[in-house]
């Protein structure tokens, strides 16, 4: 079932979801090509983690077709799974676990072999300033330790995909810049990375393209160069492409209304 | 302890709206039951109007019903009202003592089964709301459930009986009284809870690497206590014994206050009434102190957060584990590992090894002490069999059911990792028949060790805890994938209600047809006379092993269905 050539690392054809009478996702079409650092942006419940989700096979589309790595999701989610590093939105890790014995499970699971495993973790744990802290149990790390751990739980196993929803959440400002530079050392590698954030700097910053999405659909995607000429505002920064492509760009009232 | 202070808390420093706010979220985090699509909560009151209302309809029917054979058994036996109001005098007397150990036992195991997820219970500590209302809410809350539903099946019960017998104004005392136990004994449980979490991290910091372990054993040792109080209390003889005792020994014990409400009760029904007030005021005040205390305690270790346990030191080494040469691949032999971990190490989940333990020999060994004298063989052979195919096949449905669901909303690493349906079986499988073996080899033991049964019976027991130990986990299983519930707080409730009913209903009948080929042994060792069966016990034994080993492979089938289907609809 897995397929081995492919120019797009994900094909997303049509995708219709809908939660009773929320439209969550309003045929979405969206190609991401392999090697480039994408960047999902839009407001609280514009579609971002349920696309993310879908492209694992965690939420089932109502209609439409998706392809992961040249794989149908639909109709082997495990190989999928199998090449895709996943962190969801402030991830639940097990906290009975230590975060050795956390990224060990992960390790396994992905039938990572013993010596690798034990590099990698290793490697990983100090260049996220976690060594020391390892043999405690997950319940005592603070929400920046928990988020180091479920991003390294992602790269570990070396996905040929990464999907990322925040990632850079809660994390101190060394982590998050060696997990900035990590990604762009992956993109030369060749392995995709398909992002979400809040932090518009940030994904003007790493990001190959970006895809804004409103109310379930895919208002604008493309290059900042080219989102700039959609929005016809040349020399802004991505927060003001945003906000006058998701029409959310007036705030001058709201801000006036609160402060009454 | 300054008691301005006291009437201050309790007079200027509750918002009452705060209170019920607190105790509403308590009672509606316990009521969240998860749609079919697992997208959004929705809220069932449908159980908690039949629980209580139930109760109430309950404690009517009991109280006209008694009432009414009073009333008849009055009319033919002259002495029989005497002997009655006697013994509900004696029932009044003891019942506070009674409610305060039942709630006490009650609430107590509430509060250890209560899931550790932290977020659950911050929320109101930094909002505008005081330790006081925080404190407050936190014992009526922990009321809610078997305390309340025995207080609203007794409050009718003995005011509808007391019209009978015209003790109305005693009875109503007896309520109130039986309100005031459980208040107390939840105040008991909250000052306990606070300091459990203190003490404990002491513990943790002082036993260093081995505090999993002190963690563990402790856990098991406070369950196992706790379940043993419980069981004498509310089984059989216990209980009743329990009254007696209490009606006429708290008045040589009246220096405990906790049979100070019994103590107030005795005064009155006796004329007492300067000692009556006497008491009324103890007990009051050491509601207040109570209260007091636990607020206090409350306001200085409610946000003690125990020390990390650390669990391992020094350079990572990974194992390479005996699951892989049994056949198991990597990804298997880690979610093995792990739920071996959740389930030494999640203290909400170490109930699981005590209850098929506790449930089962705890009335076994209550009802051997009280023969006090050699148990006869046949009654031998069932006990033996009680003893070593209850706990196993008891510990198979409980894992079973629980396995998918203890996860929790940790479940996304299931969904989002590269793990089959097959392999999620298999190792929640494999996990299942060997605890519940594990549980089989300890209980057997005991069980030959107590009753020295023939080795014949030995091996035919041993073959059939076996047999269902494999069927009931299949069976369970299966039904707990389907039913999985993920819900966290404010207990983990792994499975939900109505499959948990029709897997226990689906237990019981496969049980039974796997162990009918031993019916006409069963009948001939307790009907005497009976001729012996026909059939040879052997022959028993393989038509036994083949109904099992049918199911077991049918519902292994289905649980890797429903495992599919889980993991396709995963949807978190």
């Amino acid at each position: 079932m897995m397929a081995t050539d492919y120019s797009s690392a994900v094909e997303i054809k049509r995708i219709v979801k809908r939660y009773g009478e929320i439209l969550a996702l309003d045929n979405v079409d969206l190609s991401i090509r392999s090697g480039e650092i994408f960047g999902l942006l839009g407001p609280n419940g514009s579609g971002k983690s349920t696309t993310m989700k879908m492209l694992l096979g965690l939420v089932q589309p109502d209609s439409g077709t998706l392809s992961v790595l040249g794989i149908d999701v639909k109709k082997d989610p495990v190989a999928v799974k199998r090449l895709v590093g996943y962190v969801p939105e402030s991830p639940r890790l097990y906290e009975f676990l230590t975060g050795i014995e956390y990224l060990d499970f992960i390790g396994d699971v992905y039938g990572m072999q013993t010596e690798a495993k034990k590099a990698r973790i290793n490697e990983y744990l100090k260049a996220l300033e976690l060594e020391g802290r390892e043999g405690d149990m997950i319940s005592s790390y603070s929400e920046g330790m928990k988020q180091k751990v479920a991003l390294i739980s992602a790269f570990m196993y070396k996905p040929k995909l990464l999907i990322l929803d925040e990632p850079l959440s809660g994390l101190d400002p060394r982590s998050a810049r060696i997990v900035k530079d990590f990604l762009h050392e992956l993109k030369a590698q060749g392995v995709t990375t398909m992002m979400s954030t809040h932090v518009l700097e940030i994904a003007q910053a790493i990001c190959d393209r970006i895809g804004i999405m409103y109310h379930g659909k895919l208002l604008a995607l493309g290059t900042m160069d080219e989102l700039r000429e959609m929005a016809k505002l040349p020399d802004s920064a991505l927060e003001d492409i945003f906000l006058k492509l998701t029409g959310t760009g007036d705030i001058r009232p709201v801000v006036e209304e609160l402060l009454k | 302890m300054n008691w301005k202070n006291v009437l201050h808390l309790i007079r200027v420093e509750m918002n009452w709206k705060n209170v019920l706010h607190l105790i509403r979220i308590d009672m509606k985090s316990g009521r969240f039951l998860r749609g079919k699509r697992l997208t959004r909560f929705r809220e069932s009151k449908v159980f908690t109007y039949v629980l209580y209302g139930g109760a109430l309809v309950l404690g009517l029917v009991v109280g006209a019903l008694a009432g009414m054979f009073y009333v008849s058994a009055s009319a033919t036996d002259p002495n029989f009202a005497a002997l009655a109001n006697q013994g509900m005098l004696s029932l009044f007397l003891g019942l506070p003592t009674l409610v305060l150990i039942y709630s006490l036992v009650l609430t107590m195991m509430q509060q250890i089964q209560r899931s550790g997820a932290k977020f659950s219970s911050q929320a109101p500590y930094w909002l505008p709301i005081t330790w006081g209302e925080h404190t407050l809410a936190s014992i009526l809350a922990n009321l809610f459930g078997f305390p309340l539903v025995s207080i609203v099946f007794i409050a009718p019960a003995i005011i509808l009986f007391s019209t009978f017998t015209g003790q109305v104004v005693a009875a109503a005392a007896t309520v109130l009284a039986v309100c005031a136990a459980a208040f107390m004994a939840s105040a008991v449980t909250e000052v306990f809870r606070i300091l459990q979490v203190r003490f404990i991290g002491a513990i943790y910091k002082s036993t260093g690497r081995a505090a999993i372990w002190v963690r563990f054993v402790g856990s098991l040792l406070f369950f196992l206590v706790f379940y043993i109080v419980y069981f004498y209390v509310v089984s059989g003889t216990g209980g009743i014994y329990l009254v007696q005792t209490i009606a006429s020994a708290q008045s040589t014990i009246w220096f405990i206050p906790f049979v100070w409400l019994g103590m107030t009760l005795y005064s009155f029904l006796n004329g007492l009434i300067l000692q009556g007030i006497a008491f009324v005021i103890l007990s009051l005040g050491f509601i207040a102190a109570l209260f007091y205390v636990a607020t206090s305690l409350n306001g200085r270790y409610g946000l003690y957060e125990p020390p990390a346990i650390t669990v391992s030191r020094g350079v990572y080494a990974p194992k390479t584990g005996l699951l892989g040469r049994l056949g198991f691949s990597t990804t298997e032999g880690a979610l093995i590992r792990k739920d071996l971990k959740a389930f030494s190490r999640r203290r909400e989940l170490m109930v699981v090894f005590i209850l098929p333990i506790v449930i089962i020999l705890a009335p076994i060994m209550q009802g051997l002490g009280q023969m006090g004298r050699p148990v006869p063989p046949e009654a031998s052979s069932f006990l033996v069999a009680l003893v070593f195919l209850l706990p196993s096949a008891a510990m198979a449905t409980m894992l079973g059911t629980f396995m998918i669901g203890e996860e929790g909303m940790t479940i996304w690493r299931i969904y989002s990792s590269p793990i089959s349906p097959n392999s999620l079986v298999k190792s929640k499988y494999f996990f299942i028949v060997f605890f519940s073996l594990a549980i089989l080899v300890v209980t057997g033991t005991v069980g030959f060790v107590a009753f020295h049964p023939s080795l014949r019976t030995v091996f035919v027991a041993l073959l059939e805890s076996v047999f269902l130990v494999f069927t009931l986990g299949s069976i369970s299983l299966s039904n707990g994938i389907k039913g999985a519930d993920f819900t966290e707080v404010p207990r983990p409730r792994m499975i939900r209600t109505l499959q948990s009913f029709i897997n226990l209903i689906l237990c019981f009948l496969v049980a039974s047809a796997i162990l009918f080929p031993f019916a006409p042994y069963l009948l001939s060792s307790f009907v005497p006379g009976l001729a012996q069966p026909l059939m040879d016990l052997y022959v028993a034994v393989v038509l036994s092993s083949i109904i099992a080993a049918f199911t077991t492979l049918i519902f292994y089938r289905i649980s890797i269905k429903n495992a599919d289907e889980l993991l396709r609809k995963a949807e978190t």
